[in-house]
């Protein structure tokens, strides 16, 4: 029988960035197959104990979206959020960048940006969906 | 195992109660429930209570105000459901032949404490990348738009309907019917909910005497409810990809339910269901079998959920309504439910209703598709 291996007190950060990518830190069950992300110490398919870790795609697909128009002492709306279905089979809640709402079953990808979380009178770096399509504008133009 | 009955049901106005503790709101439904039960406080052998943002000990308190103590007394928690948990508790200690009278209670006092929206847990990656709960409603309301047609105007109807049903009930926070236009001029919170589509921040209590039925034969009690079935599930993991229009937990405990009580769906007259916001009313009835799956928002707009339709729901008002003090919701609708099946719903009394069922479904926790869900049917 394996044991469950005590959480630290300093979480892994919940993503990576490679080659300018970044991508969401997942956990993924070696017996089913089950993906988690964040991860967790036993699977919630099977109850295996102990998750592989997995950095997700880069990119995913609009599930379902909403604007919130109420701000909270700690977040400073109006801001887009997003469950962006990723190909590995998981679905994650991220803020949405944009002018506009993000659309259903738009193609996402995965960027670091600030907000909507005010950390000590800061708008907090963490990833974001953009969609394709504006995330390659801005590559552009920040390469330019 | 042993059936169950309410025998006895108390509950304050829902709304701001700046006057007045949670202790004394407590104590207030749990002396109503008393005297609508003819038992006195030495008859209650064991209670439950529930509360969500009070602290410690809210059922000592609570019941200690009432000059109720030296029982045992178990606090519970579990969010929106945390009184319709304290009902199954108690429920399930009359089955299993340990006492034959007990009190569910439920209290909340929360506009000393909240302003605008909740939020889950702090601990939950989701809370810390800005998801509130009307986040979360409106998220699921977007997919039931792409999914089944549904509309605005059609998500407004339902708390039209709600607010119009709460004017008829003289505990209902508000008091004043709105139309289908003003829902969506109110401010938008998360899109596409409006304020007025959102439960509001209540006080309250509410409180039922659950008795056995041995008991209720010994007191000859015409006026007991029989509690045909009282279920609690909590959310599964959440694994792969699945349909948020669909509530899997609603609807095992309702399969639970219908087959503990020896009811189907068909069978139910009425329901109160768990509204926190417009779209939950309609993920609530489809998941529990009482509307054909995404079309409920549109048959509200026929009038088949009003309190002369086909299947009323939420009579009462609802938690849009009459309003939503947590831990005491859960309570209140079972309250409710026993009003009306006993004939004494005032104006909006539902004629000739045999069968009623009570759903509250609350809460966000990390993973899991949803908190703690009950479901109680109610016989006469």
């Amino acid at each position: 029988m394996t044991t469950v291996q005590e959480p630290t007190d300093a979480p892994a950060r919940a993503y990576e960035i490679e080659a300018g990518l970044v991508r969401l830190r997942a956990g993924k069950c070696p017996q089913c197959g089950a993906l988690f992300c964040p991860t967790r110490l036993v699977c919630g398919g099977c109850g295996h104990r102990g998750l592989d870790e997995l950095l997700l795609a880069p990119r995913g697909t609009v599930y379902t979206f909403t604007q919130v128009h109420q701000s909270t002492p700690e977040f400073a709306a109006p801001y887009f959020l997003a469950y962006v279905d990723f190909p590995e089979q998981v679905r994650v809640m991220l803020p949405a960048l944009g002018d506009e709402a993000p659309r259903i079953g738009e193609a996402v990808e995965v960027v670091m940006a600030p907000g909507p979380r005010i950390v000590e009178g800061e708008l907090e770096m963490s990833p974001h969906a953009q969609t394709v399509a504006a995330s390659a504008t801005t590559r552009r133009s920040s390469n330019g | 195992m042993d059936d169950v009955y309410v025998l006895g049901v108390g509950m304050t106005p829902f709304g701001k109660h700046a006057e007045r503790t949670a202790a004394e709101l407590g104590a207030a439904a749990l002396l109503e429930a008393l005297d609508d039960a003819g038992l006195t406080l030495g008859d209650i052998e064991a209670a439950w209570v529930g509360s969500v943002f009070q602290g410690m000990a809210m059922g000592q308190r609570a019941l200690g105000e009432g000059g109720l103590s030296g029982i045992p007394i178990t606090n519970v928690e579990n969010a929106c459901s945390s009184g319709s948990t304290a009902i199954w508790d108690g429920a399930m200690s009359i089955r299993a032949g340990v006492y034959d009278v007990v009190l569910a209670l439920g209290v909340e006092h929360l506009t000393g404490q909240f302003r605008g929206a909740f939020t889950p847990d702090e601990s939950d990656v989701e809370a810390q990348r800005g998801l509130t709960m009307p986040s979360v409603y409106a998220m699921r309301a977007q997919r039931h738009f792409a999914q089944y047609g549904t509309t605005p105007k059609q998500l407004a109807a339902i708390a039209a309907k709600n607010k119009r049903n709460a004017v008829a009930n003289p505990l209902a926070q508000f008091k004043k019917a709105v139309t289908v236009e003003e829902v969506l001029a109110s401010r938008m919170i998360a899109d596409p909910l409006h304020l007025q589509e959102c439960a509001p921040v209540s006080d309250g209590a509410a409180a039922v005497v659950l008795v056995s039925k041995k008991k209720r034969d010994a007191l000859g009690g015409s006026r007991a409810i029989r509690l045909a079935a009282s279920v609690l599930k909590s959310g599964r993991s959440e694994v792969g990809l699945p349909d948020m229009t669909v509530e899997d937990l609603t609807g095992r405990a309702a399969e639970e339910a219908y087959a503990s009580a020896g009811i189907g769906p068909d069978e139910v007259r009425f329901a109160e269901v768990h509204d926190c916001f417009s779209i939950a009313e309609a993920l609530r009835v489809e998941g529990l079998g009482l509307f054909p799956h995404g079309e409920y928002p549109g048959r509200v707009v026929k009038g088949e959920a009003d309190l002369d339709g086909r299947l009323p729901v939420n009579g009462s008002g609802g938690l849009l309504g009459k309003g939503h003090p947590l831990g005491a919701t859960g309570v209140a609708q079972v309250v409710e439910v026993v009003r009306q099946l006993r004939g004494e719903a005032g104006a909006r009394q539902i004629h000739g209703a045999k069968v009623g069922l009570a759903h509250c479904r609350g809460g966000k926790a990390q993973g899991v598709e949803g908190t703690a869900c009950t479901v109680n049917i109610l016989t006469v």
